[in-house]
C-alpha cells in the first residue's frame, strides 16, 4: 500500500531535511516520492511537525523487578483507575498493555528496558511481548555475576571474557550490555555497605573500575553497537560527581554510556551539604567525546524506584514512601524496589533543576539522551512536560516560581536561556538513540527507513502537542490518530545474535552443573516459549 | 477419542467451545479458578477481560497469603541459586510442601562455595510440629504456642528482650547466627499466616542492621506464583482480581472465588486444572465449565473439555522454585491434547469483541 503524509513540516536531521513537504510510505518502508503513482491513502499533516518515531533508550518497562514493583504497590494502581487525573502514579503505564498504549500515543515507537537479569530473561521477554504496538529491546546486566568476577580474578584472557559476554547477550536475547554499580551487589552479599569505583569486591579481589574496563573492552571487541551502559557507583549520594568523573575518565577513548547522570549531580556545598554540580558534569561530558549520557530527569510526585543497584536500594529503604520495600539478592545483581515521592522541597527542587541543567548545558544533542529513568526519576508519561521545559524558557521560569528558592540559588538553571529546537529534539529522541543502539532502520525519515513516524500538531501548548500525537505510524500501519490508539498490533523485541563459542558453552554447562546443580538449559529458552509469531528481530553487530 | 462434552454427551471440541462461550456471554457473574501454566493464565485473564470475570488460584488461600506479604509489607528475598552457594545457616520457618524437599535435600548435600573457605551448612527448623523436609538434620527451635509464637519469641530473644516463653536451643541458634556469613530463612504461605510471614521478615530486617540475611520464598503452589506474576504484568494486580466493571480491581476478600461461590455471588465457575478430581463440586445455580486432563466428563459440569498437562503433553512456561523465576519446559510426552491456553483463546474468539485482548 502506498501512503502519503502530505504537507507537514518534516524534521529529519539525519538526511538534512527540514521544511514543508510530503513523506511517502510503501507498506512498512519510507520511500522516495514515486513518479506517476497515486497514493492509496493520503494523511493530511498540514500544520504538523513530522518526525521519525521516538526511541527511549532507558525505561524500566518490564521484567522481574518491574513486576515486583507492581506487586508491591497495588494501592497506587487501584487509586488511579477511578481518579486518573489526580492520584499518585496516575499515568505510570502500570500494565504491559498500558505501557504500549501510552508510549504510542506520545509518538514513541521503540523503547529499551535497560536492566535485564540474564537468568530471568524469559520473564522479561514474556512481559515485553505483552507490550503492544511498539518495538522493545533489553540490555543484559553483567558485572556482579560470579562467573565474570571469577574470570577477572583468575586473569582469564580477553577472548574468554568476550566469549562469555557473547553467550550472555545471545542467550538472553539482549541488544547490549549494562553494568550496574559494578561489583557492589557481590560486595553487599559480604556485608559491605558502601562501594566506590576503586573499592575491591571481597573474595574476588577485583575493583569496580576493573570490572567496568573489562566489560567495556569486551563490548567493543564484540562490535556490539551500543557502548557499555554504565550505572555508576554511589548513585544519589552527595559527592557522587567525583565518582561520575572518575568513571568518565576511565573511558580512555573507548565509547561509554553513563546512565541517568542527574542522580550523580549532587555536590556537598551549602549548609545542607546538597548542591548542584551539574555544570561540572556537563563540562566534563562536553570535553569527553567518547562519553554519552542520559539524564534521568526528576519530576514531582509519587513514583517508585526500581533498580538492580541492590546496595543503593537497601540504603534507601528507610525513605520508602509508602513505608514498604523489596530487596532481592539475586544470582548476580538482584534488585530493590523502594517507592518514593518527589516533593517540591529543597532536595526535590534541586534534583529537578540538576536534570534540566544537564539537558541545557551539554551542548551536543547527539550525546545527551532524553530519559527520566522511568519510573525512577518520574513516570515516562511526564515526557511531554519535560519537552516543554526544554523548548521554552518561559515554561521553566513559570515552573521555578513554585520551587525552593534556596535550592535554585545553588543551581545555574535560572540563568540558562537555551531553548531546544524541533531539530534538536529530533536528534536527541530519534536520530541519536538509533545511532547509539545501532538501529540503522529507524530514527530518520530517509528512503529505506522503517516507517515509524510521529506527526505532532503544532500549537502553543508544547506539552499537549507531545502528549497526543496527531498521527503515529508503526511499520507503516496507522496506529494512533488524534492521540488515541486506533489499531493494536504486536511489535518485536530487537536483539543481537552473536554466535556463542562452543567451548564457552561447554564450560558454562559444567559450571552450572557443578555450582548450581542445574543444566544450562534452565537459563535458556526457545523463541517458541514466548508464544507470539516471530517475537524477535535481529540487529547486526558493527562490521 | 472423545475430548469434549456438553453435560455427559460427547461432542466435537468446537461445539463444546461454542457452548462454553454462550454460557459465559449470558453469565451475570462469572468466576475463574485455575491451576495452570503462565500461558494458560494469560489466556484465562484475556478471557476474563472479555467477559468481566473475577479470577483466582484454585485453592488459593496460601498463594493469597504469600501475595499479601508483598502487597502489604514487602521484605528481603533471595534467589535459590544464591542460597545454595552462599547460605551457611538455613532456617526452615514452617512446614514446606513436598515439592520443595528435593531442594532442601540438595542444600543439605552441598556446602556454600562463595566465601573461599571450607564451609559447612547448618539447618534449623522452627515449630514443634514442623516436619524436617528431605530428612534433613536440623536443630528444632520451638516453644509453646505454635510456630508464630516461636517466631515471635525467637525475634525477641535475638534482640535481647525477655520473653515469657523461651525458645528451645536458642543459644545454639544465637551462636550460629553470630558466626554466620549469610543466614537464610525459608518461608511458605502454606504453613505461615500473615503474622508469621511478617515476623520472619521482621527478624531478617533486624539481622540486616549489622550483618546479612534474607528469605527464600518457596511458594505453596509454583503454578500459583507463576500465575501471580502473569496476572501482575497483565492487569497490574495479583490474583483475586475482578474485571466486571471494565477495568481491573484487586480485592483479596471480594474476589476470593471460593467465597464468591459459597456466598452465592457467582453464577458461572470456569475451572482449569490438570486433575479432574480437584474440580470443585458443581453448586446449585452455578454453571460449571471444566478444563481438565480427563477422559470423561466432570460430574455436574455443563461443559468439559480435555486439556493436556503443561510440560507433559505440551511445552510450557512455569514458575520454578529451583531457579526462582519463570522457566521453559519441554513436553515429556507430546500429545494431541490442546493446552489450556489454546482452549481458552478459542472460547474468547467466539465472544463478541471490539477491543484487542490485553495479553
Amino acid at each position: 500500500m502506498l501512503t502519503r503524509i502530505a504537507g507537514g513540516e518534516i524534521v529529519d536531521p539525519v538526511n538534512g531535511r527540514v521544511g514543508k513537504g510530503d513523506l511517502w510510505i510503501e507498506d512498512e518502508t519510507i520511500v522516495a516520492e514515486p513518479s506517476g503513482r497515486q497514493p492509496d491513502v493520503t494523511l493530511d499533516a498540514t500544520g504538523c511537525v513530522v518526525m521519525a518515531g521516538a526511541i527511549d533508550i532507558h525505561s524500566h518497562i518490564g521484567g522481574g523487578n518491574v513486576n515486583t514493583a507492581r506487586l508491591l504497590l497495588p494501592e497506587q494502581h487501584k487509586a488511579h483507575v477511578p481518579r486518573p487525573a489526580t492520584t499518585p502514579l496516575s499515568k505510570v503505564g502500570w500494565t504491559t498493555f498500558e505501557t504500549g498504549r501510552l508510549y504510542a500515543q506520545m509518538g514513541f515507537t521503540t523503547v529499551v528496558e535497560p536492566a535485564m537479569s540474564p537468568g530471568a530473561a524469559l520473564h522479561t521477554h514474556l512481559e515485553l511481548a505483552d507490550i503492544p504496538i511498539i518495538d522493545k529491546a533489553t540490555l543484559a546486566i553483567l558485572g556482579n555475576d560470579d562467573f565474570l568476577l571469577s574470570m577477572i580474578r583468575d586473569k582469564a584472557s580477553p577472548i574468554m571474557i568476550e566469549d562469555y559476554v557473547a553467550w550472555t547477550v545471545a542467550s538472553s536475547r539482549a541488544l547490549g550490555v549494562k553494568v550496574i554499580n559494578a561489583g557492589a551487589a557481590a560486595a553487599f552479599k559480604e556485608n559491605v555497605r558502601s562501594f566506590s569505583f576503586d573499592d575491591v569486591v571481597p573474595f574476588y579481589g577485583t575493583s569496580s573500575r576493573s570490572i567496568v574496563k573489562t566489560l567495556q573492552a569486551a563490548v567493543a571487541a564484540l562490535h556490539i553497537p551500543h557502548p557499555l551502559h554504565v550505572h555508576c557507583n554511589n548513585l544519589g549520594i552527595p559527592g557522587a560527581p567525583d565518582t561520575a568523573s572518575e568513571t568518565m575518565a576511565a573511558a580512555e577513548g573507548l565509547p561509554l554510556h553513563l546512565a541517568h547522570l542527574q542522580f550523580y549531580g549532587y555536590g556537598t556545598a551549602g549548609k545542607r551539604g546538597f548542591s548542584s554540580e551539574a555544570a561540572r558534569l556537563a563540562a566534563l561530558v562536553n570535553s569527553t567525546r567518547e562519553i554519552t549520557i542520559d539524564v534521568g530527569q526528576v519530576m514531582f510526585g509519587q513514583t517508585v524506584t526500581i533498580s538492580s543497584d541492590v546496595l543503593r536500594q537497601f540504603s534507601a529503604r528507610g525513605t520508602a514512601n509508602p513505608k514498604k520495600s523489596v530487596i532481592y539478592d539475586g544470582d548476580a545483581n538482584g534488585g530493590g524496589i523502594v517507592p518514593h515521592n518527589y516533593r517540591a522541597d529543597f532536595y526535590g527542587s534541586l534534583q529537578w533543576a540538576i536534570g534540566l541543567e544537564l539537558f541545557l548545558l551539554i551542548e551536543d544533542p547527539w550525546r545527551v539522551f532524553f530519559t527520566t529513568d522511568h519510573p525512577n526519576g518520574a513516570p515516562f508519561t511526564t515526557y511531554p512536560e519535560i519537552f516543554e521545559l526544554l523548548m521554552s524558557r518561559e515554561a521553566r521560569v513559570k515552573a521555578m516560581e513554585g520551587l525552593s528558592k534556596r535550592a535554585l540559588a545553588l543551581s545555574t538553571l535560572p540563568d540558562l536561556t537555551r531553548e531546544y529546537t524541533f531539530e534538536e529534539i529530533a536528534i536527541m529522541t530519534r536520530a541519536a538513540p538509533a545511532k547509539l543502539l545501532g538501529l540503522k532502520d529507524r530514527g530518520h525519515l530517509g528512503a529505506g527507513a522503517l516507517a515509524d513516524i510521529a506527526v505532532y500538531r503544532k500549537g502553543n501548548d508544547i506539552a499537549q502537542m507531545f502528549r497526543s500525537a496527531a498521527l503515529v505510524l508503526k511499520n507503516g500501519e496507522l496506529v494512533v490518530e488524534d492521540g488515541i490508539v486506533k489499531n493494536y498490533r504486536w511489535g518485536k523485541t530487537l536483539r543481537l545474535k552473536p554466535t556463542p563459542d562452543k567451548a564457552m558453552v561447554k564450560r558454562l554447562e559444567a559450571y552450572h552443573q557443578e555450582r548450581y546443580g542445574l543444566s544450562l538449559n534452565w537459563f535458556d529458552f526457545p523463541d517458541s516459549a514466548i508464544q507470539r509469531e516471530q517475537p524477535f528481530s535481529e540487529v547486526s553487530c558493527n562490521a | 477419542m472423545t475430548v469434549a462434552w456438553i453435560g455427559d454427551r460427547g461432542v466435537p471440541v468446537a461445539d463444546a467451545v461454542k457452548h462454553a462461550a454462550e454460557l459465559l456471554a449470558t453469565s451475570l457473574c462469572p468466576v475463574f479458578s485455575f491451576d495452570t501454566d503462565v500461558h494458560g493464565t494469560r489466556a484465562a485473564i484475556a478471557l476474563a477481560c472479555r467477559v468481566g470475570a473475577a479470577y483466582d488460584q484454585l485453592e488459593g488461600e496460601a498463594t493469597a497469603r504469600e501475595t499479601a506479604q508483598y502487597t502489604d509489607k514487602g521484605g528481603m528475598f533471595i534467589a535459590p541459586g544464591e542460597v545454595r552457594r552462599r547460605a551457611d545457616v538455613v532456617v526452615i520457618a514452617g512446614e514446606l510442601p513436598a515439592a520443595h524437599y528435593d531442594l532442601i535435600a540438595e542444600l543439605a548435600n552441598t556446602v556454600p562455595d562463595l566465601d573461599g573457605e571450607t564451609s559447612k551448612r547448618q539447618f534449623f527448623l522452627i515449630g514443634a510440629d514442623t516436619p524436617a523436609p528431605g530428612n534433613v538434620k536440623a536443630t528444632r527451635l520451638s516453644c509453646e504456642g505454635g510456630i508464630e509464637a516461636a517466631l515471635a519469641a525467637l525475634r525477641a530473644q535475638c534482640a535481647g528482650r525477655k520473653t515469657s516463653r523461651e525458645v528451645a536451643h536458642f543459644n545454639h541458634f544465637a551462636k550460629a547466627l553470630a558466626e554466620a556469613r549469610f543466614p537464610v530463612f525459608t518461608f511458605c504461605g502454606q504453613s505461615l499466616g500473615p503474622l508469621g510471614l511478617e515476623m520472619v521478615q521482621g527478624l531478617i530486617g533486624d539481622i540486616n542492621r549489622k550483618q546479612r540475611a534474607s528469605a527464600l520464598h518457596l511458594p505453596a503452589s509454583e503454578n500459583g506464583w507463576g500465575s501471580t506474576q502473569a496476572s501482575t504484568w497483565t492487569t497490574g494486580f495479583a490474583l483475586r482480581t475482578g474485571l466486571a466493571r471494565g477495568y481491573a480491581e484487586f480485592d483479596p476478600w471480594r474476589f476470593d472465588v471460593a467465597r464468591m461461590i459459597v456466598d452465592g455471588e457467582a453464577d458461572l465457575h470456569l475451572v482449569v486444572v490438570n486433575d479432574p478430581k480437584r474440580v470443585p463440586l458443581a453448586q446449585k445455580g452455578v454453571e460449571l465449565i471444566a478444563l481438565a486432563w480427563t477422559k470423561k466428563p466432570v460430574a455436574g459440569a455443563a461443559v468439559t473439555i480435555a486439556i493436556g498437562v503443561a510440560g507433559v503433553d505440551h511445552d510450557a512456561v512455569v514458575y520454578s522454585s529451583r531457579v526462582g523465576t519463570l522457566a521453559a519446559i519441554e513436553a515429556k510426552a507430546p500429545s494431541e491434547l490442546p493446552s489450556a491456553a489454546a482452549v481458552l483463546r478459542q472460547i474468547a474468539e467466539y465472544l463478541p469483541h471490539e477491543e484487542a485482548l490485553p495479553c
